[in-house]
């Protein structure tokens, strides 16, 4: 049976370096004319809960792209354990093995079915084919979605396929889940299952939770409040008594 | 789910665009075999009747650019019957002939005392007596495609010949042959006592047959050429101009199928730019990424080259058919035609699908996701 490892740092040697951390970055746009993010310096560590608040255009979704290297810096460094990522074949091994993102339009494969898409994320981990497929079951069973296995994903509602692309990016147990506003496109109900599940990986299996949001309420449930206006960190709290518990009230 | 299941569902995705472009590549596969097989039909088509004659050596005017481009006199033949370790030798006049009004056949001219006479292998009728003129005997091809039976009228360059015998010869090329007394066809084609070719018997011993002393003899008369019927077909700028036709022709077809494929595969990446990001923000590396799109390509191509393959059958049962070239075709595809034809349309498809894979990851994964 497999499943997924709870609880941070299982069988890993102990690194004192961040988790990931961005280094005097800035993100220029249009040779010059938009500054998307203007000389950050952010470290998150692991196991770490932390949202990124701002209003639309504040920068958050650039700073999201950069911290799993789909997109690259004008200036500064990216360090992930405290090594800089600096090849595109780096980020695409930490993206397969270590970072899972979560987008806010779920960016699934329409083509595709629920396991389908799921598996997507396993192929080139030397895996067999029956292997990838208990494995994504496992972790779709994990997110509620069992009984929709077969079903296209252009068939299941927002909250669904969000789940779906929750299921996707926590397949492969990555170190860092990147959530740019799941809830964004869904109705308050799905938003709140959605929030409870990702909080729950969370608080579950110790992984790092960057969640990126305009929605303060989501914010307050994590540890961490970075904010961010004009492409600069503004602010930078951490509400002790936050440490990501699950709310079910939430949900109502 | 694997690169090959998503490839295929891709494909079915777009079912018109992709049927459209297997048939381009079918038809472009299809035209490529055919032409090649039918250049090369024509060639061997004309050996085989060649060894069906049974010549050990052919002799021709030197210079000549094909066999029925060049003439040498008729008294040629017994200038090279008085060569040693020959043992028989005939003139022929050959040249396509008009018949009836929209039909030529090829026509040779034997002499009365022509040993090819003896070898005809007579289905009907009978050969020509010594003497006897304005008769022909016709193959059976040539025969039905006329619509000629013993004791009708053929009409050849003008002139009137009765059908005398119909031959059963085994060659493609042969059996369309009208084959009438040297000095009739000499006379219609005002070539007097001309022939095109003389064809050589040696002597055969017990050892291996070396044609080279009896060569050297033979082109010692001056002005001719004694080739063996491989030698003739090879150096004949006829068959030289059609295989090369052939091949450009089959080339730019191929050719466009590749750019069929690179064209379907360049809009399905353009408006999969999107899903193309996923996989990267997923964790696929840029050559799986690039293979998943390749690999669609190459499934393209490879039922596209089946259809190909089936529309050259198509073609080979349909070729003999064609009135005005059919009694010289005898299309045979083989692996040795198929294979290079198959292998050049995977070559130029994967080129094809690597530039718009190659385009497809050249993108930030950022940029990808953020299309529509």
């Amino acid at each position: 049976m497999i499943q997924l490892a709870e609880g941070p740092g299982v069988n890993e040697p102990a690194n004192t370096a961040p988790l990931i951390a961005l280094r005097g970055i800035s993100r220029i746009h249009d040779g010059g004319a938009i500054a998307a993010l203007r000389n950050i310096d952010l470290q998150i560590e692991a196991g770490d809960c932390v949202a990124i608040v701002g209003a639309s255009g504040s920068g958050k979704s650039s700073m999201v792209n950069l911290l799993c290297g789909i997109d690259y810096p004008s200036t500064g460094s990216v360090l992930w354990q405290g090594q800089a990522v600096q090849t595109q074949r780096s980020w695409t091994r930490l993206r397969r093995d270590s970072i899972g993102i979560v987008f806010q339009e779920f960016n699934l494969i329409p083509t595709l079915t629920v396991l389908e898409n799921v598996e997507l994320a396993l192929l080139g981990r030397g895996m067999a084919a029956a292997q990838r497929q208990a494995r994504a079951a496992m972790v779709l069973d994990r997110v509620g979605l069992r009984p929709r296995l077969n079903h296209l994903v252009t068939k299941l509602s927002g909250g669904e396929r969000q789940r779906v692309a929750i299921a996707r990016a926590i397949v492969n147990e990555p170190k860092l889940l990147l959530a740019d506003e799941p809830t964004g496109n869904l109705d308050s109900v799905s938003a709140a299952t959605v929030a409870d599940l990702l909080f729950e990986l969370s608080d579950k299996t110790g992984m790092t939770l960057i969640l990126v949001t305009h929605d303060d309420r989501l914010a307050a449930r994590c540890a961490r409040t970075i904010r961010v206006r004009d492409g600069v960190i503004v602010g930078d709290t951490r509400d002790a008594t936050a440490s990501a518990p699950i709310r079910p009230a939430a949900a109502s | 789910m694997n690169l090959v299941g998503l490839a295929l569902r891709n494909l079915k995705r777009r079912p018109v665009r992709t049927s459209l472009s297997i048939l381009g590549i079918g038809l472009a596969v299809g035209s490529a075999l055919a032409l090649i097989a039918l250049s090369r039909s024509i060639k061997d088509g004309t050996r085989e009747g060649m060894d069906e004659i049974g010549d050990d050596l052919i002799v021709m005017q030197k210079g000549a650019s094909d066999i029925f481009g060049g003439f040498i006199p008729e008294q040629t033949v017994e200038r090279i019957a008085a060569i040693s370790g020959i043992v028989r030798v005939s003139g022929e006049l050959m040249m396509f002939a008009p018949s009836a009004p929209d039909k030529s056949v090829i026509a040779l001219g034997w002499p009365d005392a022509s040993y090819l006479w003896k070898k005809v292998p007579l289905r009907e009728g009978r050969i020509p007596q010594a003497g006897e003129r304005h008769v022909a005997v016709l193959g059976d091809t040539a025969a039905a495609s006329l619509g000629k039976k013993l004791g009708d009228d053929l009409d050849l360059l003008g002139e009137s010949f009765r059908v005398i015998g119909i031959a059963g010869y085994t060659t493609v090329v042969n059996r369309g042959m009208v084959m009438v007394p040297l000095a009739d066809l000499q006379e219609a084609s005002y070539r007097p006592r001309q022939i095109t070719i003389v064809h050589v018997n040696v002597e055969h011993g017990s050892g291996r047959l070396d044609l080279g002393p009896t060569r050297e003899a033979i082109e010692a008369l001056g002005n001719v050429t004694a080739s063996t019927a491989s030698d003739v077909l090879n150096n004949d700028r006829n068959f030289a101009i059609l295989e090369a036709v052939s091949l450009a022709v089959s080339i730019i077809a191929v050719a466009m199928s590749a750019l069929n494929v690179l064209n379907a595969l360049i809009m399905a990446t353009q408006e999969r730019t999107r899903e193309i990001g996923i996989f990267a923000a997923i964790g696929w590396s840029e050559a799986r990424i690039m293979m998943s799109i390749v690999i669609e390509g190459i499934m393209m191509c490879a039922i596209g080259c089946v259809l190909g393959v089936i529309l050259s059958f198509a073609a080979a049962l349909a070729f003999p058919h064609i009135p005005a070239i059919g009694n010289l075709i005898s299309f045979k595809p083989s692996v040795g035609l198929i294979a290079p034809v198959l292998a050049a349309a995977f070559a130029l498809c994967i080129l094809g699908s690597l530039f718009p894979a190659w385009r497809a990851v050249r993108m930030l994964p950022a940029e990808a996701l953020r299309r529509l």
